[in-house]
């Protein structure tokens, strides 16, 4: 057994646990924060990710031993983070997520939404091919994907303050003109965004 | 079929005629809610099984079999047992009762009683103080085993019936064979004008849903077994736990907590769940058992392996003849659902196209390799790649486009099948139309260049089955409903929400009925001791039956609260209307209340409120021995195109895009209909290029992780468009079908046709790895005069 | 889930001591950097060690920058996305820019270090498994069994050398700073290696990698990357070829290296690249004739076995396309090549 003092979710924790455990299972079966996911047992699937120093790292191949002086981010960190901030409710990412229909089974979205959120930490307005690079260590069994990106991309609209391009299956349910000219006015809001001020 | 079940397609409140197609009339259905259990999911506050922790938990762990067939000559337990830290062992002498989810094929022991039959087959069950000192004792297990021949391949198994893999079959190493005969398939095929004839085969294919499969069993001092398990069907596994465990039924209580996707993965009672149980009665202890990922590979019952042969005889004009099929399954070690399989691999194939003649005869043989079960389109997804593709095949022969040529042989809807499956409302027509619209096919197909290009399959799936698994007159979902003084209404329903969205869907139905707000409609779900029963989450029964069920308890509950309040207000009950969170009465709308308000009036006159509802399916099917089987009360319908190209030197397949058109009845939320189309269509196309389950040549899993088993990544995955196509049918709720498993089924056959159109080769095995593109890019070349590509 | 093995963690603050540390406790000790190929390993007990000692703590080993003129170093400790992000690397070794980022998926780039892909242990499907699949198999030659199942019958061991950096490293004739007991030592990646896939790397076990060091390229320098797999993320690869090109004035080559990894227990340079590129002008066909000789060349030497999964006919067939793709790539800083 080895005391660990960890910084989870801006909380000073004081853990005793098998030296040999990973993050993940400190996390999970020592601190009861059940949010992150095992799903491959080694390195495979991301539904363990966690933000370690606000970066997206695998619970299930970090050794708890490893993560003293460090700060870990769990999924149960992100709307008391958003509340202290001075918002209201869920992290703006895990509406989009409620919000898009990307929560189906629902397992592999913590880890996704870490990933969401550390990519949009560091790059406020991601194009949908960034976005997809962001989250291809995160496997989705579920929903295809899209969905998930549809979600990211609400969390963008409503942070620039604009309408989100209409998502695929909205597309499909209006004329084409119109689907097309808000997909065009979004990304163009997008791009202006990145340019430089 | 009970009035009962019969709600009409219309608002419960609004004029009830079909010409609504945007829902006007409705306040929730067809609209973009959200789930009721999203945030819970969103915040990592929804709790799966492996997230439950109970005091002085023991955990378990299994020991499997190295061998892939061999007879098990003695187990020494003895050191195990001796080690700290451990509390049982068992092996298949302590669980010696056979079960499997189709009553007449039960073949499984939860652990392997005198034989094992592949490798990973469960041997024997340690409960200790955690999973390490569980692990260390699984090694100081003996097991002396006598190998014998391993069946690897499908073939040998048809051939030879010995060594037998289950000793006591009647029929060798054949698992079920069925063959049925639809009017003059021979005299139809000699008179057509174009005949068909092809081999296609399709590989096996496994669920991989993220979560692992969990149990947790907790033993009380009054004799009551709770088991926490990721099943998709807790009704079944509450039936086999106590034939195994030979305790009444009532004493067992199985609860299904959040589930991390099942994808019919799940379905199976599996080995974990009884050895849970045991283990836990056992000790006196709560015992969890978590499977690793490895061993959810062995684990399986994913789509099963089948080689195909079709002649399709047809008209030069394109009208379908004659199909027959003839069909090798390869089982795997168990029958699981094996039997349905077999039927359904020739029952299902029988639309969107009128079949004048039709014959299958399918096989399922057991092999020594882990046991295959239902996949998401269990047992037609295999034989509806190989028909749309020989579809494919007579267009090119008879030069008519693909998708015209489907339209001709559209069966039409409210018909019959050459098989006597009723089909009711169908939208494949639509459907087409679709497709060809959004995927620009007129203008494009043919037309991308070499290289690139389109192709289309359509399919048909059923919306439930009125075949339960066990045969019986009561209902196959039931509802019970809670209304209370606070204006909160609670859903009792056994439905399994597996990440599709049922207990939104019920949600949804009871606010819309009540005219509430959603967020005011708890749901209990999955628990045996407190919901009626459901047959679970399989055959995308779940928005049909349950659906229906809910309407029915719901629309009980608002008759007799509406009673009240025109008792109350003393005027006539039609007056009186729920919407918006009011009651309201029509003709002077200032006498309008809360909802809650409704509630107290309504406890008040009558009782404390409440309401079951319940469904069955009228009697279906064809009038001969498995005419059932395949019988569904609706049937959804599904065309895509697929673009794709392909890079010449390297035989890669990059698929572009899919259009899933999908008639599913109404869609009571679109956002989550699309959300099981876009799943679908990626499964589909996965399963088409990246993915594989087998065995190496020693009977072992080939890659039983989620590395070597690869699934599409965000990177990897084509643009999905969801079109939604609504042919309100008469019975569904609200006129609601299936969407969870029909938009997969066309996802490869349109992957192969694509692939034709884009470098004229026709791919009819999976996968279409691009070691077989290039071989068949080569065999064009060789038979065509010779091309130069620009190879280095 | 599937467990680790028991051992003890020790996280030294200063690089002797980590060497002290590793020379005391021999055998039983292992060293871990980003953890993300030695856990799954540890998971599977192909390695089973008594202490692991990290190297997080250790300054020395981070870092990127100047290392005395004309050299740029990179701290062994340095991520994967780090390395696959700076500019400088960029400017330097574009092969190994791109390699870095294209190795696993974006967790593991932030977990996995540049020393620790360099020191990757050899891959093969009849190896990284757990102990359980292993052992139904009778184990194999390069853990706890004796026979070979890539080559049946055969008694060299031919797990693949599976690092997407080394090849990129080797183009540029970099070279890596060991610590050890008797002091540091500095090699040229090219000598770090031996074609046995149970060990594939000199290198001692009480060493520790502080860095790898990178000469700086004049502006006629191009380099790519190409990878093989079959997603276009977190898969090893199942082919990877890196190019260099050196321009003169005119951009003609002047000098060029190609070295490819995944076929075998070690990186392969491909004979006579620079031989057959030298003098040729880029986007000329003269350069796309004298790739697809060096291609040829390469469908000669290489010669991969079913020690990784996927086919290995298909993957030789894809020696050529992506020497001569990674070739054109370079020339016209197109890199990399990936075509998922």
């Amino acid at each position: 057994m080895r005391v660990l003092n960890l910084l989870i979710n801006g909380d000073r924790v004081e853990v005793a646990a098998p030296e040999h455990w990973t993050l993940l299972e400190v996390l999970r079966y020592e601190l009861g924060l059940t949010g992150s996911k095992q799903g491959c047992d080694k390195g495979d699937c991301g539904a363990c990710t966690v933000l370690l120093d606000g970066k997206p790292v695998l619970a299930c191949l970090t050794l708890a031993a490893l993560c003293e002086g460090r700060a870990v981010t769990t999924i149960e960190g992100l709307l008391p983070a958003h509340v202290k901030a001075g918002g209201t409710g869920p992290d703006p990412v895990q509406a989009a997520f409620d919000e898009c229909g990307a929560l189906q089974c629902g397992f592999c979205q913590p880890g996704m939404m870490l990933s969401a959120r550390a990519l949009l930490d560091r790059n406020a307005c991601p194009t949908r091919a960034e976005i997809k690079d962001a989250l291809a260590g995160n496997l989705c069994r579920c929903t295809g994907y899209t969905q998930i990106f549809e979600a990211v991309e609400l969390a963008i609209a409503r942070r620039i303050g604009i309408e989100p391009a209409p998502r695929a299956w909205e597309a499909q349910r209006m004329p084409a003109d119109e689907a097309e000219r808000r997909a065009r006015e979004f990304a163009e809001a997008r791009e202006r965004q990145k340019e430089p001020r | 079929m009970a009035a009962r079940d019969l709600h009409g397609i219309g608002a419960p409140w609004g004029d009830r005629s079909p010409g609504d197609p945007e829902n006007r009339a409705f306040e929730v259905i067809g609209k973009p809610h959200r789930k009721v259990d999203g945030l819970a999911k969103a915040t990592g506050r929804a709790q799966y099984t492996d997230d439950l922790v109970l005091p002085g938990m023991l955990h378990a762990k299994t020991l499997r079999s190295p061998h892939a067939h061999a007879r098990i000559v003695a187990i020494d337990t003895t050191r195990a047992q001796a080690l700290p830290g451990v509390h049982a062992v068992i092996t298949g002498r302590d669980l010696p009762i056979q079960y499997g989810v189709i009553p007449w094929t039960q073949d499984e022991n939860a652990l392997a009683v005198d034989k094992v039959r592949f490798v990973g087959d469960a041997v024997a069950a340690v409960a200790a103080v955690d999973e390490d000192t569980a692990n260390a004792a699984l090694k100081l297990i003996r097991v002396e085993y006598e190998p014998l021949h391993a069946f690897l391949d499908p073939e040998e198994s048809l051939a030879r019936s010995e060594p037998r893999i289950h000793d006591d079959s009647k029929t060798g190493n054949v698992s079920k064979h069925v063959r049925l005969d639809f009017g003059d398939v021979e005299t139809a095929l000699a008179s057509a004008d174009v005949v068909l004839e092809g081999d296609y085969v399709f590989h096996g294919t496994t669920h991989a849903a993220i979560e692992p499969h969990c149990a947790l069993a907790q033993w009380s001092a009054e004799g009551l077994l709770t088991v926490w398990s990721s099943t998709q069907i807790t009704h079944y596994v509450q039936r086999a736990l106590a034939k195994v465990l030979e305790l009444p039924i009532h004493k067992i209580r199985v609860i299904q907590p959040a589930l991390g996707g099942a994808f019919g993965g799940k379905s199976d009672p599996f080995s974990l769940e009884f050895c849970v149980a045991k283990l836990a009665m056992l000790t006196g202890r709560p015992v969890k058992m978590l499977y690793t990922r490895e061993e959810v590979f062995y684990c399986h019952r994913g789509r099963h392996p089948m080689q195909l042969h079709y002649r399709t005889g047809a008209s030069k004009d394109g009208k379908i003849a004659a199909v027959d099929a003839k069909i090798l399954i390869d089982g795997g070690a168990y029958s699981s659902f094996g039997l349905v399989t077999t039927y359904y691999a020739g029952q299902l194939l029988t639309g969107p196209y009128h079949f004048p003649n039709y014959r299958f005869d399918s096989t399922r043989v057991f092999t020594n390799k882990p046991p295959c079960g239902p996949k998401r389109g269990h047992g037609s997804v295999q034989p509806r790649f190989a028909f749309e593709v020989q579809l494919d095949e007579l267009a090119e022969r008879i030069a008519l486009d693909p998708i015209e040529l489907r339209r001709r042989n559209f069966q039409g809807d409210f018909t019959r099948t050459v098989n006597g499956q009723r089909i009711t409302s169908n939208g494949f027509l639509a459907c087409l139309d679709e497709v060809e619209r959004a995927s620009g096919w007129r203008a494009r197909r043919g037309k991308l260049g070499f290289g690139r290009g389109l192709g289309v399959a359509g399919s048909m799936s059923i919306s439930g089955t009125n075949y339960p698994v066990y045969p019986n007159k009561m209902p196959q979902a039931g509802i019970q409903l809670a209304a209370e003084r606070s204006g909160r209404v609670t859903v009792f329903t056994g439905g399994n929400d597996i990440g599709q969205g049922s207990n939104s869907v019920v949600a949804y139905v009871v606010a819309e009925e009540l005219g509430m707000d959603v967020a005011d409609v708890r749901v209990v779900a999955a628990d045996t001791d407190l919901v009626p029963v459901d047959l679970g989450a399989y055959s995308s029964r779940v928005t049909f039956m349950v659906g229906n069920a809910t309407i029915d308890a719901a629309r009980k509950l608002r008759a007799s609260i509406v009673l009240a309040i025109a008792k109350e207000w003393q005027v006539d009950a039609a007056r009186v209307r729920m919407a918006n969170g009011r009651v309201f009465d029509t003709e002077s709308t200032e006498r309008s209340i809360t909802t809650a308000e409704a509630f107290q009036i309504a406890e008040a006159h009558c009782d404390t409120l409440g309401s079951t509802g319940s469904y069955n399916t009228p009697t279906l099917g064809g009038d001969y021995r498995g005419g059932t089987i395949g019988a569904s009360p609706a049937y959804s319908f599904t065309a895509h195109v697929v673009e794709a190209s392909v890079d010449v030197e390297t035989g890669r397949i990059t698929c572009h895009a899919v259009w899933i058109a999908h008639d599913c009845g109404r869609a009571l939320n679109p956002m989550l209909v699309a959300g099981q189309m876009e799943g679908s269509a990626y499964m589909g196309i996965a399963e088409a290029l990246l993915e594989e389950h087998g065995v190496n040549r020693f009977g072992l899993h080939a890659g039983p992780s989620l590395l070597d088993y690869r699934i599409p990544t965000s990177v990897d995955t084509p643009e999905l468009a969801a079109l939604i196509v609504e042919s309100l049918d008469p019975e569904g709720p609200y006129g609601a079908k299936e969407a969870g498993e029909g938009p997969l089924h066309p996802s490869l056959p349109a992957l192969s046709n694509a692939i034709f159109d884009a470098v004229g080769v026709r791919l009819r095995e999976l996968p279409f790895t691009p070691a077989k593109v290039l071989r068949a890019l080569a065999e064009k070349d060789a038979r065509s005069a010779p091309v130069a590509r620009g190879r280095a | 889930m599937l467990r680790l093995p028991n051992f003890e963690v020790r996280t030294p603050e200063r690089l002797d001591e980590a060497v002290a540390l590793l020379a005391e406790l021999g055998e039983g000790a292992r060293v871990i950097a980003g953890g993300t190929d030695l856990v799954p390993n540890m998971k599977h007990e192909l390695f089973t060690p008594r202490v692991l000692v990290s190297l997080a703590r250790l300054p020395e080993l981070r870092g990127i920058g100047d290392a005395g003129p004309g050299w740029l170093r990179i701290g062994a400790m340095t991520s994967l996305a780090d390395v696959a992000a700076d500019a400088r690397v960029e400017q330097h070794a574009p092969a190994l820019a791109q390699a870095a980022g294209l190795v696993a998926g974006p967790q593991l780039r932030t977990m996995g270090t540049l020393g620790g892909n360099v020191l990757l242990d050899t891959r093969c499907q009849w190896y990284n498994q757990t102990y359980f699949w292993r052992e139904a198999l009778g184990f194999c030659l390069k853990k706890d069994g004796t026979l070979c199942h890539v080559v049946e019958g055969g008694s060299k061991c031919v797990a693949a050398a599976s690092n997407d950096t080394a090849p990129a490293l080797m183009t540029v004739r970099a070279e890596l700073v060991f610590a050890g007991p008797d002091g540091r030592r500095v090699t040229p990646i090219d000598d770090l290696w031996i074609a046995d896939g149970i060990a594939n790397k000199k290198c001692g076990r009480d060493e520790i990698l502080v860095e790898v060091r990178l000469p700086h390229s004049g502006s006629g320098h191009r380099g790519a990357y190409g990878k093989l797999r079959d997603r276009g993320s977190i898969d090893f690869p199942l082919l990877g070829v890196a190019v260099k090109l050196e321009l003169n004035t005119e951009d003609a080559v002047a000098d060029a290296d190609v070295v490819l990894t995944a076929l075998q227990a070690r990186p392969v340079r491909i004979k006579r690249a620079s031989e057959l590129l030298r003098g040729v002008r880029i986007g000329t066909e003269a350069f796309l004739a004298a790739a697809r000789g060096v291609a040829e060349q390469a469908h000669k030497q290489a010669h991969p076995m079913p020690n990784i999964p996927g086919d290995a006919d298909w993957r030789r067939a894809m020696v050529p396309v992506y020497v001569r793709r990674t070739l054109e790539a370079a020339a016209t800083r197109a890199g990399p090549v990936h075509a998922v």
